[in-house]
């Protein structure tokens, strides 16, 4: 039972550490980027080479982020900002972008399956269970990419600004805040946070040119779910994980992989603001 | 001077020619359909190579009935839609005289009908899930009768486990093999306490591992596709802290390698491993070094069958004394190839025995072969045919 509870906690870590540069994208664009999977994809990448140059992890993961955030900067100028007022070719163009990066990195790294190792592995034994030392690491991340999230909007000039034009933009341009740069930051900080959540990942994952699309579809369903909070979308990673992990484990793992998508569903359906308040 | 340095280089020229054999009529076309594309392309490279120095060596020595080989090599995408295409050219446009191939399952089903209404011999090189059976084809490599014994013995003997646990990749390989271990696992006096499957591209293990860790097994055989899903796996596995018993029954040596400290301890059992340690094998890997340099792939169970089964047609066309298909289909069960793997007879229904290896992988990511099994049988692969 104490697993269970652990995994459940440990999944919505995850799933909330991956989903969470989306959501900022999100939330102050009102477009979806598919090309998520794809910058997760290049942190990974990122995180390999970090880890063939032998760095310390803790430089690993800033270098990650830094990579994806680059992506991200050059995405939205040569093509996101172009689409602003066409949410839809936007999906479509980002999904472009997202198969186009894909190739890119089997033309550089190869079509094959390669490996990071954890920088921490083993056991920690908790409330009497060993359970994996680098799951519950997921857990002390995904508090701290919280925090700060929370601490960038609500405590500096650029969180100003951004929640200025989420919630008007016209009236934010009028006041003299500069919507494009926001814009542009908002979209290199969401394209880093995704290749930061694929180095996070690849120690208990592999690396491989795909390796993020099984992920975009559960964290487009919980953005979609959490409408553009960031603590909604906590509340919902913590509500859709644990379900997840209860149908894997009671039901069938393979009813466990559909349960986010189903459920989201659901929940729109019955209440189409989702989590957030509406 | 000058003129000096031209005659013996004609000369040269001359003598080049003369020595190299002459080949009476047209060369004997091998079609290989084989996933360049798609999810075998990191294997395949490996298969063409090993296929174009069967191919070499044999012209080498005077080719075939005094014809050349030619290798005609196709990609089939890994997958149904683009074998059909492969095969339809092959056969009908190139007009192969035979086809020896390693493929997916999907790839090779599609491609039957194809070598039926051409009636061309086809030799499958790749390990599958079994029973496949059609007048034109023979299988070199290996099917579960033959993988999945030597894991569960010596489990069952040296490891003393009663308890199984199951996981795999949710596709028709997957549950073939686990079926398939299942049966043999009960037939041994061994229980089956959990059997779980996660989609193809799924990569969260983490309530199947849980459910492992509360099942109390006492040994952990494993069947997912191969790449990702094994890599996750196991990474998953090692990060949980499960040191139980650990059969894989779909990694390399290649992965295993890649896959460093956290596939040490995995038990695999195999046809071929590059650590056999017969002259045979030792020349096989010497001229395959030799040939491709730096751009070798690693020699494996999917690559050396197709060498093997090269030679194999060969010595059938011989004993036939022509190309024609009905001759060498019977001669194909007929005849046998020393190889890197053995002395390897197609002549079980179609199947061949072989002697199977089972080895462990050491924490430098490299094979130790702890047992082998002499010519393991494939069973009733196609009752009622010879």
């Amino acid at each position: 039972m104490l697993t269970v509870a652990l995994d459940a906690v440990t999944t919505a870590a995850m799933l909330f550490i991956i989903a969470a540069g989306l959501l900022i994208v999100f939330g102050v664009m009102k477009i979806i980027n598919f090309a998520h999977a794809a910058f997760l994809t290049v942190g990974a990448y990122a995180a390999l080479v970090g880890a063939h140059l032998n760095l310390p992890w803790f430089l690993v993961l800033p270098l990650a982020f830094v990579a994806g955030a680059l992506c991200g900067g050059v995405t939205e100028i040569v093509i996101v900002r172009r689409l602003y007022k066409r949410p839809l070719d936007a999906i479509l163009a980002t999904w472009g972008l997202g198969i186009v990066l894909g190739q890119l990195i089997t033309l550089m790294f190869g079509r094959e399956v390669q490996f990071v190792q954890a920088p921490i592995s083993g056991t920690v034994h908790l409330f009497g269970a060993d359970y994996s030392a680098y799951r519950l690491v997921m857990i002390v991340a995904a508090v701290i990419l919280g925090l700060l999230f929370t601490g960038l909007l609500n405590g500096t000039r650029l969180g100003l600004s951004t929640k200025a034009v989420i919630m008007n933009e016209m009236l934010a341009q009028g006041l003299g805040v500069d919507s494009s740069r926001v814009r542009l930051i908002t979209f290199a900080l969401g394209s880093g946070l995704a290749a930061l959540s694929g180095a996070l990942i690849t120690p208990l994952s592999s690396v491989d040119p795909n390796m993020g699309v099984p992920w975009l579809i559960g964290a487009f369903m919980l953005v979609m779910v959490s409408g553009g909070s960031l603590l909604a979308l906590a509340g919902s990673c913590a509500v859709l994980g644990t379900l997840q992990v209860l149908v894997s484990t009671f039901v069938n793992p393979i009813l466990g992989g559909l349960t986010i998508a189903i459920c989201a569903a659901i929940v729109l359906r019955i209440r189409p603001e989702g989590f957030a308040r509406a | 001077m000058n003129s000096r340095l031209l005659t013996t280089s004609l000369a040269l020229a001359l003598a080049a020619t003369t020595l190299s054999p002459a080949f009476a009529a047209d060369p004997i076309k091998i079609g290989v359909p084989v996933g360049l594309s798609g999810a075998n392309s990191v294997v395949a490279p490996s298969v063409v190579q090993s296929a174009e120095l069967a191919v070499e060596e044999i012209n080498a020595k005077g080719g075939v009935l005094g014809r050349k080989l030619e290798l005609e090599v196709a990609d089939d995408a890994s997958g149904a839609a683009g074998a059909q295409k492969a095969f339809d050219a092959l056969i009908f446009q190139k007009k192969v005289n035979v086809l020896i191939s390693m493929e997916t399952s999907a790839a090779r089903n599609a491609g039957l009908p194809i070598v039926a209404r051409g009636k061309t011999p086809y030799i499958y090189t790749s390990f599958y899930e079994g029973k496949s059976c059609s007048p034109y084809l023979y299988v070199n490599a290996w099917v579960p009768d033959q993988q999945v014994p030597p894991i569960v013995d010596y489990f069952n003997k040296e490891k003393k486990a009663k308890n199984y646990f199951l996981i795999g990749s949710d596709y028709a390989f997957g549950r073939g093999m686990l079926a398939f271990t299942k049966m043999y696992i009960e037939k041994t006096g061994g229980k089956v306490v959990g059997e779980e499957y996660l989609p193809m591209d799924g990569s969260d293990w983490t309530s199947i591992i849980s459910k492992l860790k509360a099942s109390g097994a006492d040994a952990l055989i494993t069947s997912t596709a191969g790449g990702a899903p094994n890599v996750t796996l196991t990474k998953q596995l090692r990060a949980a802290g499960v040191s139980l018993p650990y059969g894989n029954l779909a990694v390399d040596e290649g992965t295993a390698k890649g896959m460093g400290a956290d596939a040490a301890g995995i038990y695999l059992s195999a046809s071929y491993v590059t650590g056999i340690d017969t002259p045979a094998n030792k020349t096989f890997l010497a001229s395959m070094a030799k040939k491709f340099g730096a751009e070798l792939k690693t020699p494996n169970d999917l690559s050396v069958p197709q060498y093997e089964a090269v030679y194999a047609y060969k010595a059938a066309v011989e004993k036939a004394g022509s190309t024609d298909q009905d001759k060498v289909l019977k001669a194909l069960a007929e005849v046998s190839v020393d190889g890197p793997r053995g002395t390897i007879k197609m002549d079980k229904q179609r199947h061949a025995p072989l002697t199977m290896y089972l080895g462990q992988v050491q924490p430098d990511g490299s094979v130790k072969v702890i047992q082998s099994f002499k010519d393991v049988d494939p069973g009733a692969q196609c009752p009622g045919k010879s």
